[in-house]
């Protein structure tokens, strides 16, 4: 059952990648844990692509630690946003720490500084996970200005993006807001396939 | 807009890349520049950082500290990728501390009297003639001020420094230390008037963090952006910039 | 009268004004203006008594040349010559200033690169602190006299707060060893308030006094203040002689 959620969420974003630049889902917190799963084997999967993904929900160390399959992986690079402010210290070769998830201008360049590092021809994706964070964590506008400042360098140098919007009724304004910046809106609900 | 285009070796990057976009390419060669910020804004870190780009496509460069200790700058320094020991040993970044310096002479190397001043200033010039220096970096005029004993020695000071290294060719940075979200540019408020630039380094509150920020006040001579970036110091980048996002507080 | 609850000040008729001497764990000012000779007296009140002697403007020998000169005995007095440190100081300070430019040529400049790029500066100190040494001698004082001339050199060097606070704690510390501190300060110089707060420290405060009467100076030694003994309140004209102080004729006040 699981399996097949999983499987299902991952031909799901994989073709919707093929086609847009840019694509949101937005899920409920109980479908969250299946999705990053989906993910994450999806990069696993493809080495000859280049994946950042920034992460303001859990700490690079726990994710790794999650998905061991991923310690080894060479196409993969974390931006932590949190781990610095939940005084966790430990370093990490495919990770760049950032002090605090209100540093959205650090967070930006050090995504670009990571692509910039990557071969033209290798194709490359953002993941943001998540916006719902990022609201949590900055003014709702400034995250605005934010994500639609990245959507627009990522553009830019042909990298796609996929962002991750919690569902989260008291932010659900901002949320839509922010999804809708994106050429391609994904909603996972239970009964998704 | 009628600003004098100037050709490229008339103009001195900092290697910052933004930074050079913001200045139209660099900073015009020979201009003395004042970089105002609290301690533990990032002002000694990018004056390295000038100094060694400026190396590394072979201009020389010297560093005058009076605040730190040689081996407190480098140690600090060697956590940065753009830090290169090599440029230091080759002679292509020297790095002088003006403490020694005045002790080797016989000065009160905490008190200065004018004379003392001056002498300081002419070796200070006579080195980097010596070494046919094409940038310089003063760490900081505010300690140097510090050591003299009235504002208005201190006035005559800046003004001496002024014409010193208006008369020399070589690109100048001025660190100038003032308390935290103070907007002032200088401790004795002359500094700016002797600089053709002055860059601030500063933050702004964010959600209880603070941002730092950087803003190029002034350039003689590069028509520029005023507005406020974002500037961030990693070990990997040394000194960066980014639009700063307006937040509403 | 209990005599040893008294010092003698080394002046017979001083004694006299202040009816015994200065009782144990006074604090003396005197003051004194220009002609007063204030400087004489000074070295007349450390010729009784084990007497720490603090110097300023005259030198060690000056000082034991003028008291041979009035055939003072001078046999217990300790004499701290700050005078000849403090000239010490400002001719090896005049000399290194004049030194810069010859060094200057003297150094190579390839050498003076090569040293201000290596090493770490020793952080060398500024000169004596003058205010700590009397600070410190008093604090460990077993005289029974402590004589200060004068007040004015360290007014110059430090900043009245410091000077105020030292004297304070040697107050205090003469007050618990029994003896006797005198300090000579110049009248007018410091300013009205300083004199004031310094008058309120002191237990005792004498003041020397030249008048002018036609053609000659009248010259008058006033007892102004004398702590819990208002009966000692008096004046008395003044001469020099080859002895030294001679008080002429004595007035009470009250």
């Amino acid at each position: 059952m699981v399996n097949v959620l999983i499987d299902g969420l991952k031909e799901r974003i994989s073709n919707a990648i093929k086609i847009n630049q840019s694509i949101g889902i937005i899920l409920p917190a109980s479908n969250y844990p299946d999705l990053v799963q989906a993910l994450f084997e999806r990069i696993n999967s493809t080495p000859e692509e280049a994946w950042v993904y920034v992460t303001v929900t859990k700490p690079c160390d726990n994710i790794l630690s999650q998905f061991e399959f991923l310690k080894d992986s060479k196409n993969i690079k974390f931006v932590d946003c949190i781990s610095r402010a939940a005084g966790i210290n430990k370093a990490n070769d495919n990770c760049i720490f950032v002090e605090s998830p209100t540093m959205l201008e650090k967070i930006g360049l050090e995504i670009i500084n990571i692509f910039k590092e990557v071969d033209e021809n290798v194709k490359k994706y953002l993941v943001i996970d998540s916006l719902t964070n990022l609201i949590i964590y900055n003014d709702p506008d400034i995250v605005t200005e934010f994500f639609y400042h990245i959507i627009n360098r990522t553009r830019t140098k042909n990298i796609h993006t996929i962002s991750l919007a919690i569902e989260e009724e008291e932010l659900d304004k901002y949320l839509t807001r922010l999804i809708y910046l994106n050429d391609k809106i994904l909603k996972v609900r239970d009964s998704f396939i | 807009m009628p600003i004098t285009e100037l050709s490229k070796n008339e103009l001195c990057d900092t290697g910052i890349e933004e930074l050079d976009v913001m200045l139209g390419g660099g900073i015009p060669t020979g201009s003395t520049v004042l970089v105002v910020g609290s301690s533990g804004s990032g002002k000694t870190t990018l004056c390295m950082q000038y100094l060694i780009n400026g190396a590394k496509k072979g201009e020389r460069g010297v560093f005058f500290t009076i605040t730190e200790p040689l081996f407190k700058l480098t140690k600090n320094m060697e956590g940065f990728e753009f830090y290169d020991k090599k440029l230091i040993e080759s002679g292509m970044v020297n790095l002088i501390d003006l403490r020694i310096i005045s002790e080797r002479l016989g000065l009160d190397t905490e008190k200065y009297t004018v004379e003392d001043a001056s002498a300081l200033l002419d070796i200070l010039r006579d080195i980097a003639d010596e070494l046919n220096v094409k940038r310089l970096v003063i760490d900081s005029i505010t300690a140097l001020c510090y050591r003299l004993q009235t504002p208005e020695m201190i006035r005559d000071f800046i003004f001496k420094l002024g014409s010193s290294l208006a008369a020399m060719k070589c690109t100048t940075l001025l660190t100038s230390e003032v308390p935290p979200r103070k907007f002032q540019y200088s401790q004795y408020g002359i500094e700016e008037f002797i600089s053709d630039g002055i860059m601030f380094l500063g933050d702004i509150e964010r959600k209880g963090d603070l941002i730092r920020t950087f803003q190029l006040v002034k350039m003689r001579g590069a028509a520029h952006s005023r507005t406020k970036s974002a500037m961030s110091i990693s070990t990997k980048n040394g000194v960066e910039l980014a639009p700063l996002l307006k937040s509403r507080e | 009268m209990v005599k040893e609850e008294f010092i003698s000040t080394g002046i017979e008729k001083l004694d006299t004004l202040l009816e015994g001497g200065t009782p144990k764990g006074f604090s003396i000012l005197i003051l004194g203006g220009p002609g007063s000779s204030i400087e004489i007296l000074a070295k007349q009140l450390a010729t009784t008594g084990n007497v720490l002697y603090f110097t300023t403007e005259e030198t060690k020998e000056e000082i034991l040349d003028t008291m041979k000169r009035f055939g003072w005995n001078a046999e217990k007095i300790e004499i701290i010559d700050i005078a000849t440190e403090y000239s010490k100081a400002i001719l090896s300070g005049e000399q290194k200033r004049v030194s810069v430019y010859e060094q200057r040529s003297k150094i190579k400049l390839k050498e003076l690169i090569e040293i201000g790029s290596s090493g770490t500066p020793q952080i060398t100190k500024g000169g004596q602190d003058f205010l700590a040494v009397l600070s410190n001698s008093i604090k460990i004082s077993k005289y029974e006299k402590i004589i200060i001339n004068s007040l004015d050199f360290f007014l110059n060097q430090y900043s009245q707060e410091e000077v105020l606070r030292t004297l304070h704690a040697a107050k205090i510390s003469n007050f618990q060893n029994n003896g006797v501190i005198i300090m000579i300060m110049t009248r007018g110089i410091h300013g009205d308030v300083f004199e004031r707060k310094m008058e309120g420290i002191a237990d005792c405060v004498l003041e020397l006094e030249v008048l002018q009467k036609g053609s000659t100076f009248e010259r008058f030694l006033a007892v102004k203040k004398m702590k819990n003994y208002a009966k000692k309140i008096g004046i008395a004209r003044y001469a020099i002689d080859s002895d030294g102080f001679i008080l002429e004729m004595i007035e009470r006040i009250m």
